[in-house]
């Protein structure tokens, strides 16, 4: 079977790094980005199977991502992180199906078992 | 951010200080303080954890944990200043460098400091980052440990990053990212052809007309790199470039140096950087000039033999210079050194040295054949090997992992250290087995599982020893799993052997859980029963995750060991990930460790963590200082709000109690209280030891002495307000606090005790001196009492009559039953000298004492 693959949006690289290498020793094919811009632009390309994103972004941000995604592949899970939690935004977010919704700092066991259920695999 | 901190400080520690502060405000401000020492612990507990490699978090994160930490510090810095009178005002500033030193890291400047050059006797911990690893490491060996290093001098990373824009670099740095070799190549060529500023010059000049003057006309300088992280975690070994042999001119020197500068971007060193995830051109190098010495041999010390053998050290010699035995040029000599109790040579190989590296002045270095005469004759003599290897096991202990150590030997025979970094450790028998498909863990019987409290997670294995008193600490073999009845930070001393730390009692934000974290050793606490299920020289695995998950399996779980070294490596090579839990280093490590030692002073403190534990211990003397002198001067008791009561008691002993707030019963407003009105958690439990059949001895008390009447004090005494209080017994205590002077004749007792709910905050400090009888039986007095203390867990210093116990972190029900038995001690103790008339008589009392048994009897 192949690989699901996960994609990681946030603007701090740390982020992406320490996502990226856990997610990998899980067996999961992960590609980084810094910016929506730039992750829009290869979603274009290639479609993910879970879209993690961080929601406060300069330019595009996560919100931006999540209907995008949803615009393009209305099958995709986004799951949203960050550090500035708040309810209205979470309220938005849920409207616009998110499929996860966590206050960084967050758990990498927790993202781990989101992105199962996400795969349907839990 | 530093300013502001000073301006904190600035309403307590100015003018308003007209009025002396009674006991009860300092009391409370002593509350005050733990309470901010508790926050401040949970802060960096919190950030411990978060920052650990479970958690994904961001800067914003670090941002207001960090604020939050700094707060509570602050909180607690400024009530200890009130407690103490602002005795300690070094602390502000200590406080203020290491906030401006975590800012700075936050603010993801590296340097910004503007010192270009810094000789090494000047380099302070501070500087840590601006002179690279490599520098800040030899430098320590000689300001710290006094060990012997050449004359040197750092140029720093402010100096590299001057440089770069003096020549406008700085652009052509930014989005160097997947640079190809052209770009480099040319890059490095701009560095060869560049300038200096003029205070980079002036400052180098200044520095290298000392040099001069110290090493004469021909002393010439090794030049080499000494990257931020470099000796760091990450050895960088051999990927820059070092100039040997260069004069004390500023021409010279400035050659040389650029020539290292330019090698951070060679083939070799650029793909390392990118493997440890740096983006290129953001490591800052630091340069290190360092004198050349003479070498008549040198070599290269191992602290644990081939990176894995703990037990023993290798050093290798040959003559000449150690380049080569560095670059493996020669059959150098290679002898063996085992650590145990005594330092012992075990093996010698003297090897053939055909060539030697030599330094020939002008013309640079020379390889050539070494003298006939020379070739099998051992480099060091039995002597000068475990010399070596003393030096060498002195710097294992200060950096507490194994060192990879260059040294160097004059023509005088006199030793020089050269560099000095972390020994990167493999264990090649492990990854064997793993290859060859080790059972799982489930083919395991499980030991123990999921009681307890997770302090650092992580996978670890070894043999179970089991500590039943702190001196044993230094008889902990390498490689053990140490296994407690509670936690203490004492344990710091034995890390360095410790592959982990279960305890049956203790909490996630003791002193000794941070130093857990700050080494990643895996340990759990509050397991309840480590130390009746496990037995001493089991072999045991402990998976520690998170929170309460964990198991220990019988045996060792090679499958387990092995997932966790893989993971744990990738992880630590995230430079980001590295970068921001360097924060922590201004945070969480402990070097202040023992009260009792010269150490333990302000400019000692580096930490957060420092600062919380200096202020604790200096807290709990101050306020012993301040009880002492008010119970002095009765008049001030009646100034302030406290109350003066006399306490009957069953026993001939008189005992004023000064009430602080809930140290007695709410009934008792009367001057002569009955010592059942105490509601003194710690005071109950001493009066109650002391009250406790048997240990007063009735029968053998010399009543017709001063012994007991010096205690006696009489009701007119109160009234009149004399300040005739010293020499009697005299208690302060409040519900969790007592600080208790109880003086029979020539002894003195000093007991203090706080003995609340939070175990971090209970301690016992317990004070005795003196005695009328010939010094041996007071020395014997003391062993005895000293014995029963160790027995407790008391750290003690005995000085003739003289001896201290400290204790701390347990809980209120193991405190009150400490306190219990301090009480029958005291009262046991009291007229013991005359029957101590052998050192036998030392032992066979205390074991008697510790089995409930107090006849004196022979």
């Amino acid at each position: 079977m192949a690989k699901h693959s996960i994609m990681v949006i946030d603007d701090e690289k740390i982020v992406g790094d320490m996502a990226k290498l856990s997610f990998e020793q899980d067996g999961y094919e992960v590609e980084t980005f810094l910016n929506g811009e730039s992750a829009l632009a290869r979603l274009v390309e290639k479609p993910f199977d879970v879209v993690i994103t961080d929601l406060k972004m300069k330019g595009v941000d996560g919100l931006e991502v999540l209907r995008t995604v949803k615009k393009l592949y209305p099958g995709i899970k986004v799951i949203m992180i960050t550090a500035f939690a708040n309810l209205d935004v979470a309220i938005e977010a849920l409207r616009d199906d998110v499929h996860d919704f966590f206050p960084k700092p967050v758990k990498i066991k927790e993202l781990k078992a989101s992105v199962k259920r996400a795969l349907g695999e839990e | 951010m530093t300013g502001s901190l000073f301006q904190r400080f600035k309403g307590i520690v100015g003018g308003k200080q007209n009025r002396v502060p009674d006991l009860t405000t300092r009391f409370k401000a002593f509350q005050a303080m733990l309470d901010g020492n508790n926050r401040t612990l949970e802060a960096m507990t919190e950030m411990g954890e978060k920052l650990g490699g479970d958690y994904l978090f961001d800067i914003n994160y670090i941002q207001s944990a960090y604020a939050r930490l700094l707060a509570a510090i602050s909180d607690s810095l400024s009530n200890f200043t009130r407690l103490t009178d602002n005795h300690y005002p070094q602390l502000v500033a200590i406080l203020a460098r290491i906030d401006g030193q975590v800012q700075r890291m936050l603010a993801s400047d590296g340097s910004v400091s503007n010192r270009l050059v810094v000789i090494y006797p000047e380099i302070t911990w501070d500087l840590a980052a601006e002179v690279g690893g490599k520098n800040y490491h030899l430098a320590e060996l000689a300001n710290t440990l006094h060990l012997r290093v050449p004359e040197a001098f750092a140029i720093t990373t402010a100096a590299f990053t001057a440089f770069l824009r003096h020549n406008g670099l700085e652009e052509r740095l930014n989005g160097l990212g997947q640079a190809d070799s052209t770009t480099l190549a040319q890059l490095r060529g701009a560095i060869l052809a560049g300038g200096f500023p003029d205070d980079f010059t002036a400052a180098l000049s200044t520095t290298l007309e000392t040099m001069r003057s110290r090493l004469g006309r021909n002393g010439t300088l090794a030049v080499r790199s000494s990257a931020e992280e470099e000796d760091g975690e990450f050895s960088f070994a051999g990927q820059f470039e070092t100039v040997l042999n260069v004069p004390c001119t500023l021409e010279a020197v400035q050659a040389a140096y650029k020539e290292v500068v330019a090698s951070l971007f060679q083939a070799g060193a650029t793909s390392y950087q990118r493997q440890l995830g740096y983006d290129l051109g953001k490591l800052k190098m630091a340069v290190g000039c360092v004198a050349m010495v003479e070498a008549k041999a040198s070599g290269v010390i191992y602290t644990a033999a081939a990176g894995k053998d703990r037990s023993k050290m290798a050093i290798s010699a040959a003559w000449g210079l150690g380049k080569g035995v560095v670059d493996g040029l020669t059959d150098a000599d290679l002898y063996t050194v085992t650590k145990g109790d005594k330092l012992q040579l075990v093996e010698r190989h003297i090897g053939g040295k055909a060539q030697m590296v030599v330094n020939c002045g002008a013309i640079g270095i020379e390889t050539r054949e070494t003298p006939a005469e020379l070739r099998d004759l051992a480099c060091l003599s039995e002597a000068e090997v475990l010399e070596l290897a003393r030096q060498a096991l002195t710097i294992e202990e200060h950096f507490k992992t194994p060192q990879d150590i260059e040294w160097a030997m004059d023509k005088a025979g006199r030793y020089y250290l050269l560099q000095a970094r972390a020994l990167r450790m493999d264990d090649p028998a492990e990854e064997e087995a793993f290859r060859n498909q080790e059972p799982a863990p489930t083919d395991y019987p499980v030991l123990l599982r999921n009681q307890g409290v997770v302090v650092q997670r992580g996978a670890a294995a070894g043999k179970v020893f089991i500590l039943h008193h702190l001196n044993e600490l230094e008889k902990i073999p390498q490689g053990s799993v140490l296994v407690a009845s509670h936690d203490s930070p004492h344990f710091v001393q034995a890390i360095p052997f410790l592959h982990a730390i279960i305890t049956d009692v203790g909490v996630p934000t003791s002193h000794m859980a941070s130093i857990c974290r700050e080494f990643n050793l895996p340990t759990v606490v509050n397991t309840g029963q480590a130390t009746a299920l496990l037995t001493h020289g089991q072999e045991i695995t402990l998976q520690a995750g998170e929170g309460s998950e964990f198991v220990v399996y019988a045996g060792i779980v090679q499958s387990l060991l092995q997932k966790e070294r893989q993971t744990g490596a990738k992880l630590r090579e995230l430079y980001e990930f590295r970068r921001q839990k360097y924060i922590m280093r201004h945070i969480a490590p402990l070097n202040l460790i023992n009260p009792l030692e010269q150490e333990f002073s302000p400019e000692k403190c580096r930490t957060v963590h420092d600062l919380i534990r200096f202020m604790h211990e200096k807290a709990v003397q101050a306020l012993v200082a301040y009880a002492e002198v008010q119970g002095r001067g009765l008049a001030r008791f009646f100034g302030g709000k406290t109350a003066l009561h006399r306490l009957t008691l069953p026993i001939p002993v008189q005992l004023l109690l000064i009430d602080l707030g809930g140290g007695l019963q709410e009934t008792a407003s009367k001057k002569e209280v009955d010592f059942t009105q105490v509601g003194s958690v710690p005071l109950r439990a001493v009066l109650a030891g002391m009250l406790f059949p048997g240990v007063w001895q009735k029968e053998g008390v010399a009543l017709q002495g001063r012994d007991l009447l010096s205690g006696m004090i009489r009701a007119a005494d109160i009234t009149n307000g004399g300040d005739g209080l010293a020499g009697y017994n005299v208690a302060l205590a409040s519900r969790e606090y007592m600080n208790m002077s109880l003086r029979f004749g020539y002894h003195f007792n000093m007991l203090d005790s706080y003995c609340s709910d939070k175990p971090r905050n209970n301690h016992i400090y317990f004070r005795f001196v003196g005695g009328a009888a010939a010094i041996t039986n007071r020395s014997r007095r003391i062993a005895l009492m000293a014995q029963v203390l160790a027995e407790h867990g008391f750290a003690l210093k005995a000085k003739g009559d003289l001896l201290i116990g400290r204790l701390s972190g347990l809980n209120r029900q193991e405190i009150e039953g400490i306190l219990e038995q301090m009480g029958r001690l005291i009262g046991y103790t009291r007229q013991l000298d005359a029957r101590l008339d052998s050192d036998e008589m030392v032992s066979i009392l205390a074991r008697r004492f510790l089995a409930g048994d107090y006849h004196l009897e022979p």
